[in-house]
């Protein structure tokens, strides 16, 4: 298989889809899953058989898996541990994921996932999108009402529950796999391997903080040098790469010469993030792991529905205590209504364990992230007509009691 | 004024009036900077997203720094102190004054006006000492009172 073709198939076809949902004023992070999912359909309908090539899979899973982790790096980087410690933002962030994640837990147990898989599901359904969320909260300019600061910093605060998720389930993963008694000790593989990046770079700071001064290649060359070398070291040490990244991306933020560069480094973010979507939707099928079409489809509906009232349910609890006012935790939760890159990277994560997770969890969690992405930008956009509405609703119930 | 930090949007800087009108100014991590007034009672916000520069300038208007920019005339203002007003003039070198220094004109002593900066082909000099010889094409940036200017432009540029 040709490496450019390749390249081709997925950058022209991601181009065009992505063009397609920005025409129509969409989300375009389904837009690239979905490119992924009908190449892979078509290609196995007209017997292209490209899919079957190793070689296809494993390049743009490869570019792919490059692209989940300079998304870490870069949340990593972004990540302010000072601000989150407020507590009224504590308080917001933990009803946030205890709403969220108990819902999301319950129905996987319900529709017969193991214990770990109800685990992994929940955290998708907690994990709302940052990407979606705050440009939907700059497109309709939200910025001068309190709760949009209150929403970004529940975005901050997944991210920090996304990173110690990430750190329990690999080690659940990589130690479970052996033996219960090695889940303690791939843990403390993971922490340690943390507190060597962060000590390590604040270390030879003076020595890295000079070279990222320079005008030519080496700035550029050295963050990928730290990133693929970090990775590796993770990858020999059988700890998630994406941790690492994460890590990284938060000590560099304390180089401070660094920030010349992170304008490059989105760029290869958006870059790889685009190849990484596309792959993921190359491993749907649609067999469903056995499971009837409409059992599927009742399982999915019933798992949106639930992830919607769930960010409404914890919305209005925080909007409640944090700005005394239903209606504003209602639009609170309207806007962290969609789910896109975060559960996708996940469950990506998981699946690069090679433990067996079961093509149900995989389907259903793939066909989430499309549905949630589109309509929960759709609830996020009219996030002031949806909590009004719903006000009206609530206030003619309590006329009604009365 | 209310500081605040969004993540991975910018920082807000807001401002209530007593009115109950809002009034935020978002510098975006992009660089540009996005201005929301929010009417109390009203349903939006106007927002508007201004480059670093167009807001600069909209930034010095409301500080008062600049009041009227009449052709060639500045005049300048402080919000700390009201009553202060400066007038800057711009005006070009004639031939009657090329070749001769600040000294010689005498310039301060016959009408009150000082010369603050003179623009020499592209280079501005800042505070130019008495013996600067003026050239051709030069454009001097005066300070004083309307009248000293007047008087300045009569009796020094004009031949007499």
């Amino acid at each position: 298989m040709d490496f450019l073709l390749v390249l081709g198939i997925v950058t022209v076809s991601c181009l065009a889809l992505g063009l397609i949902s920005k025409y129509l004023r969409q989300a375009s992070i389904p837009a690239y899953i979905i490119a992924g999912i009908l190449f892979k359909y078509s290609s196995e309908r007209l017997g292209f058989d490209l899919i079957s090539s190793d070689d296809f899979t494993q390049v743009v899973q490869g570019l792919g898996k490059i692209g989940i982790i300079l998304l870490m790096f870069y949340i990593g980087h972004e990540f302010n541990f000072r601000g989150i410690k407020e507590p009224g933002r504590f308080f917001a962030g933990s009803t946030d994921f205890f709403v969220n994640f108990i819902a999301g837990f319950s129905l996987g147990l319900l529709i017969g996932l193991s214990l770990l898989e109800a685990f992994i599901l929940a955290s998708a359904v907690y994990i709302s999108s940052s990407a979606i969320v705050i440009s939907s909260l700059i497109e309709n300019k939200r910025l001068i009402y309190p709760e949009a600061e209150t929403v970004v910093w529940l975005m901050v605060f997944e991210d920090i529950i996304l990173a110690i998720l990430l750190v329990v389930l690999t080690s659940i993963m990589s130690g479970g796999s052996l033996a219960m008694i090695m889940i303690p000790v791939s843990l403390a593989k993971t922490l340690l391997l943390i507190v060597f990046i962060l000590v390590l770079i604040r270390g030879l700071n003076n020595f890295i903080s000079p070279l990222f001064k320079r005008d030519d290649e080496i700035p550029i060359l050295l963050i990928f040098a730290l990133i693929f070398g970090f990775s590796a070291l993770a990858h020999l040490l059988s700890v998630s790469e994406v941790i690492v990244a994460f890590f990284l991306g938060s000590a560099l933020s304390g180089v401070k010469s660094f920030k010349r560069l992170l304008g490059d480094t989105i760029s290869f973010k958006n870059l790889f993030l685009t190849i990484f979507f596309f792959s993921f939707g190359m491993m749907f099928s649609f067999e469903f792991a056995g499971l009837p079409l409409t059992e599927f489809v009742l399982a999915l509906l019933a798992l949106i529905i639930l992830s919607i009232l769930g960010k409404f349910a914890s919305g209005a609890l925080i909007g409640k205590k944090q700005h005394g006012s239903l209606e504003t935790g209602l639009r609170v939760g309207a806007y962290t209504t969609p789910r896109g890159e975060f559960s996708v990277v996940l469950l990506a994560v998981v699946i690069g364990m090679e433990m067996g997770i079961s093509e149900l969890l995989f389907s259903l969690v793939v066909a989430y992230v499309i549905s949630l992405s589109l309509i929960g930008s759709f609830i996020a956009k009219h996030g002031d007509m949806i909590g009004k509405a719903m006000m009206i609703g609530i206030n003619k119930l309590m006329t009604l009691k009365r | 004024m209310r500081i605040s930090e969004l993540p991975e949007i910018g920082t807000k800087y807001e401002i209530e009036s007593p009115k109950g009108d809002k009034v935020a100014v978002i510098f975006l991590a992009t660089g540009e900077i996005e201005l929301y007034v929010l009417e109390a009672g009203a349903e939006k916000p106007s927002v508007t997203r201004l480059t670093s520069e167009e807001a600069r300038r909209v930034g010095s208007v409301l500080t008062g720094a600049l009041l009227t920019i009449e052709r060639e005339d500045v005049e300048v203002s402080f919000s700390e102190i009201s009553d202060l007003r400066i007038n800057i003039h711009i005006c070009p070198v004639t031939k009657y004054v090329v070749g001769k220094s600040i000294e010689d004109l005498a310039i301060r002593k016959k009408t009150g006006v000082t010369i603050i900066a003179i623009s020499r082909k592209g280079r501005s000099i800042i505070s130019p000492p008495p013996e600067t010889v003026l050239e051709e094409g030069d454009m001097i940036v005066v300070i004083g009172e309307h009248e000293q200017i007047k008087a300045c432009e009569r009796q020094i540029l004009q031949p007499g």
